[in-house]
C-alpha cells in the first residue's frame, strides 16, 4: 500500500511550470531521495504532498485515500529552511508541535526528553532558540517533525547546515525509522547521502521527472565501463586499444573503456605486464548518472 | 479548535513575557501618573498663600472688594485694606512688590462722576486670574451702590444670591436625562484612548510578527500541521486576550487608586468619569469588535507585505478612523443626535469610537445601538473572511511584493 502517490500533478506559477505531470509513489519502510538541480521543481512537489498549495491538476494520495488535512497528522515535515519561533525555549517549540500534531502536553514532553537525549540536545532545552547555532536549529526542526511518530516524513534537504558528525547521526536515526516501517521522502542535493540511505529516486528536472526507479534498476541500466586496477610492475597496459581514457598514480589506475571495450581483454593485457592486486568493474557512480541524465534532459 | 486554543496560547504566552508588554503596561499607567503629579505640584504652587493690598480713598468700597476677592479666590489670599490713596502709599507698596513683601497692590475709587476706577500692580512673574479679580471688583461696587441707595446689607444678600441651572435632555419616549456641566469632553476622550491604544500597540505589533514569521518561514511549518485559517483565528484571539489582560491590569490599577487615600488628595480637582454598568457592557462588546476588525485587516495586509516597510503603506487605515472620530468630537459635544454623528456611530470603521463617545453623553436610541454592533459584527466576519484568504494566499509569496492583481487573484482562488 503506497503511503504517499503522485499522480499526473502540475503545478503553475503565472507562466512558469514548477511541476508538470509528476508522479511517484512510495510504500512504508521505504526511502525514496527527489533529486533535481536548484529550481527543477523540488520543494514546490514537497509543498503540493503537505496541501500547502494545491496542484493545479493531477493527484495525492495519502495514506491510500486522497489527500485530507487530517492525514497531516500523520506526515512529519521539515522544511528547506528553518522554521521556529525565535523568541520560544527549545523545549516549549518542541512541546508545542507535539501537542500541534495530537500530542497530549505530558506526552509530548516525555518524547521532548527521549529525543533531545538521541539527538545529543539536552544541554540546550532550556535555552531560547535565538541563541542557537544553525545546526543545532535544524536538529530541533528535525525532532519536531518526528515527535509524534509519523508513517511518512517528508524533509526538504534534511542535512543543510549540519557538520558530519551530526549528519551520520542524522542518518542513523533516518535508517532506525525506515526499519521501524516509517516511509522517508527527501529531497537533497548529496548524492552520498542518496546511495547510503534510498532505496529508489525521482530525479526532476523543469518539473519533469526525468529519471526514477530503484538504486539497482537505474545503477543496472548502465554499462559498467569503469575499471579500477591496482598493480605493481609496468604500467604499458594503459596504451591497450580498449581504453577510452585512463589516469594512473602510484599503482592504481581509474580506466575509462572504449564503449565496446572489452574488460577481460584488459586484465590479461595487464597481468601479462604487471603483478594485479584489485581489479573491479563498476558501472558510473550516481553522480555521473544524474549529471549525465540532467545535461541530456536540457539538450532535450 | 484544538490547534486555534494552542496558537492563541502560544501568542498570549509570548506577548505576555515580551518586553513591550511588560514596558507599555508599566510605561503608560506611569506617564499617566507622572502627568497627574505635576499636575499636582503645579496645582500647590499655585495655591500658596498670596498677599494682596488695596489702597483706596473709600474704604467701604475697600472693604467690599477684599471681602468679594476672599469669597471669590478663597484661603489662598490674605487681602490688607489701606486708606488714603495717596502716592506716597502707592509708592511704598509699589517697593514692598517688588522686594517680594507682598504679592499686588490693588488701587480702586470711585470718580466725581461715580464711576469706578482700579489698577492692579504686580510682578511679571506673579500670575493672578484677573478675570476673577476682575469679578470681585464688580460684585463690590454692586453691593455698595445697592447699600447707598439704602438696601439692608441681608436685602442685598437676598439679591445677589446665586442661582443654580440644572440642564435635562428629553428623548421621543419623554426620558429624561441631565446633561453633565463638567467633563464632557474628558469622558470620551478617554473611551476613545482605551479602544485605540490596544489596536496601535497590539495590532501594529501583530502585523509586524506576521512579517517576520513569513520570512523566517515558520508558516511554511505551520501550515504542514493545521489550515491557515487556524492559525490567523488563533493569532487574533491570543492576542486580543493580549489586549484584554492590559487593559484589566490598568482599570484593576485604577480601580485601587481611586479607592486607596493616594487619590484622596484629589490633584487636579473636580476630576470624576463616572461609567454605568451598559456603557461598560458596551465598551466591552464594542473593544472586542474593534480589535477583531482591525487586527484581522491588519494581519492579511502583513501577510501581503514583504518588509515592516511595506506595512507602513496601510497605516492610514490605522489612523484615519481615530483622526476622523476625535476630529468629530466637538461636533458630537455640541449635537449628539447630529446626522454626521450618528452615520459615524454607524460606520464599522468609527463606530466603536463614536458609538462609545455618544453614549457617554446622552441616552441613544436603541436601535441604533443594535444597528451599530449588527452592522460592525458583520464587517468584522467579511474583514476576517477577507483577510484569511489574504493571509492564505500571501504568507506563501516570498521574495516579492504582492501587486493588486495578485491580490484579487488570490481571494478568487484560495
Amino acid at each position: 500500500m503506497p503511503v504517499i502517490e503522485l499522480a499526473g500533478v502540475t503545478k503553475r506559477y503565472d507562466t512558469k511550470v514548477a511541476v508538470n505531470n509528476l508522479s511517484l509513489s512510495l510504500e512504508s519502510g521505504q526511502i525514496l531521495g527527489l533529486l533535481g538541480p536548484n529550481g527543477a521543481g523540488k520543494t514546490s512537489s514537497i509543498r503540493m504532498m503537505m496541501g500547502i498549495t494545491i496542484p493545479d491538476s493531477g493527484i495525492v494520495n495519502l495514506f491510500n485515500k486522497p489527500f485530507t488535512r487530517s492525514s497531516l497528522d500523520r506526515i512529519g515535515y521539515l522544511p528547506e529552511e528553518r522554521g521556529l519561533y525565535k523568541q520560544m525555549g527549545v523545549l516549549d517549540q518542541i512541546i508545542f508541535f507535539g501537542q500541534m500534531h495530537g500530542l497530549t502536553s505530558n506526552e509530548a514532553r516525555l518524547r521532548a526528553f527521549f529525543w533531545a537525549e538521541r539527538m545529543d540536545i539536552t544541554g540546550v532545552l532550556h535555552k531560547k532558540t535565538r541563541e542557537l547555532s544553525k545546526g543545532m536549529q535544524q536538529k530541533i526542526q528535525f525532532i519536531t517533525s518526528l515527535l509524534h511518530e509519523p508513517g511518512l516524513i517528508i524533509m526538504d534537504e534534511p542535512a543543510s547546515g549540519l557538520d558530519p558528525i551530526n549528519a551520520d547521526l542524522l542518518q542513523g536515526v533516518l535508517l532506525e525509522l525506515k526499519r521501524c516501517g516509517t516511509a522517508i521522502l527527501f529531497s537533497t542535493h548529496r548524492m552520498d547521502q542518496v546511495e547510503k540511505l534510498c532505496d529508489s529516486i525521482c530525479l526532476i528536472n523543469n518539473g519533469i521527472a526525468v529519471l526514477a526507479g530503484t538504486l539497482p534498476e537505474i545503477k543496472g541500466a548502465y554499462k559498467r565501463t569503469r575499471v579500477i586496477i591496482e598493480f605493481i610492475g609496468s604500467s604499458a597496459f594503459l596504451n591497450s586499444a580498449e581504453i577510452e581514457k585512463a589516469t594512473s598514480c602510484y599503482g592504481r589506475a581509474d580506466i575509462k573503456l572504449k564503449s565496446h571495450g572489452n574488460a577481460q581483454k584488459l586484465l590479461l593485457e595487464a597481468a601479462a605486464v604487471a603483478t594485479i592486486e584489485h581489479f573491479e568493474l563498476v558501472g558510473p557512480s550516481l553522480e555521473e548518472i544524474y549529471i549525465q541524465t540532467v545535461k541530456r534532459s536540457i539538450v532535450a | 479548535m484544538r490547534n486555534i486554543i494552542l496558537v492563541a496560547k502560544r501568542e498570549y504566552l509570548e506577548q505576555i513575557h515580551g518586553h513591550a508588554f511588560i514596558i507599555s503596561t508599566i510605561m503608560l499607567p506611569v506617564l499617566i501618573l507622572g502627568m497627574l503629579t505635576w499636575s499636582f505640584i503645579a496645582n500647590k504652587a499655585s495655591t500658596a498663600v498670596r498677599h494682596i493690598v488695596i489702597v483706596s480713598d473709600n474704604a467701604e468700597l475697600g472693604h467690599l472688594t477684599r471681602n468679594a476677592l476672599l469669597s471669590n479666590i478663597g484661603g489662598r489670599l490674605t487681602v490688607d485694606v489701606v486708606t488714603p490713596l495717596t502716592s506716597n502709599n502707592m509708592r511704598a507698596l509699589e517697593k514692598q512688590v517688588v522686594s517680594k513683601a507682598i504679592d499686588g497692590v490693588f488701587n480702586i475709587d470711585i470718580s466725581s462722576s461715580g464711576d469706578i476706577e482700579s489698577s492692579f500692580i504686580t510682578r511679571p512673574s506673579e500670575e493672578f486670574n484677573l478675570l476673577r479679580i476682575e469679578t470681585a471688583v464688580n460684585r463690590a461696587a454692586v453691593r455698595m451702590r445697592m447699600i447707598t441707595h439704602g438696601l439692608m446689607p441681608d436685602d442685598v444678600n437676598l439679591i445677589l444670591k446665586k442661582a443654580s441651572v440644572e440642564a435635562y435632555s428629553i428623548d421621543k419616549y419623554g426620558q429624561r436625562k441631565q446633561i453633565k456641566k463638567k467633563n464632557t469632553f474628558l469622558k470620551p476622550l478617554i473611551m476613545i484612548f482605551l479602544l485605540s491604544m490596544p489596536i496601535l500597540l497590539y495590532g501594529l505589533d501583530t502585523a509586524r510578527a506576521i512579517i517576520e514569521e513569513k520570512s523566517s518561514r515558520i508558516y511554511e511549518v505551520m501550515l504542514s500541521v493545521t489550515s491557515p485559517d487556524d492559525v490567523l483565528a488563533g493569532k487574533l484571539i491570543g492576542v486580543g486576550a493580549v489586549g484584554l489582560t492590559q487593559m484589566s491590569i490598568w482599570g484593576g490599577s485604577l480601580a485601587l487608586l481611586l479607592a486607596s487615600s493616594l487619590f484622596n488628595v484629589r490633584p487636579i480637582g473636580t476630576f470624576s468619569v463616572q461609567l454605568t454598568f451598559t456603557e461598560g457592557l458596551m465598551f466591552l462588546v464594542y473593544f472586542v469588535l474593534n480589535f477583531a476588525i482591525f487586527n484581522a485587516l491588519f494581519s492579511g495586509l502583513a501577510a501581503t507585505c514583504e518588509t515592516a516597510q511595506d506595512l507602513q503603506k496601510f497605516m492610514p487605515i490605522a489612523i484615519t478612523p481615530l483622526y476622523v472620530s476625535v476630529g468629530i468630537l466637538p461636533i458630537l459635544l455640541k449635537d449628539p443626535n447630529s446626522k454626521l454623528a450618528i452615520v459615524a456611530s454607524l460606520f464599522p470603521f468609527t463606530s466603536p469610537y463614536v458609538m462609545i463617545s455618544r453614549m457617554g453623553l446622552e441616552l441613544v436610541p436603541l436601535w441604533q445601538v443594535a444597528i451599530s454592533i449588527g452592522i460592525l459584527t458583520l464587517s468584522s466576519w467579511i474583514v476576517l473572511w477577507l483577510s484569511s484568504r489574504l493571509y492564505r494566499a500571501g504568507i506563501l509569496m516570498y521574495g516579492k511584493r504582492t501587486t493588486l492583481q495578485e491580490l484579487l487573484r488570490s481571494l478568487r482562488y484560495s
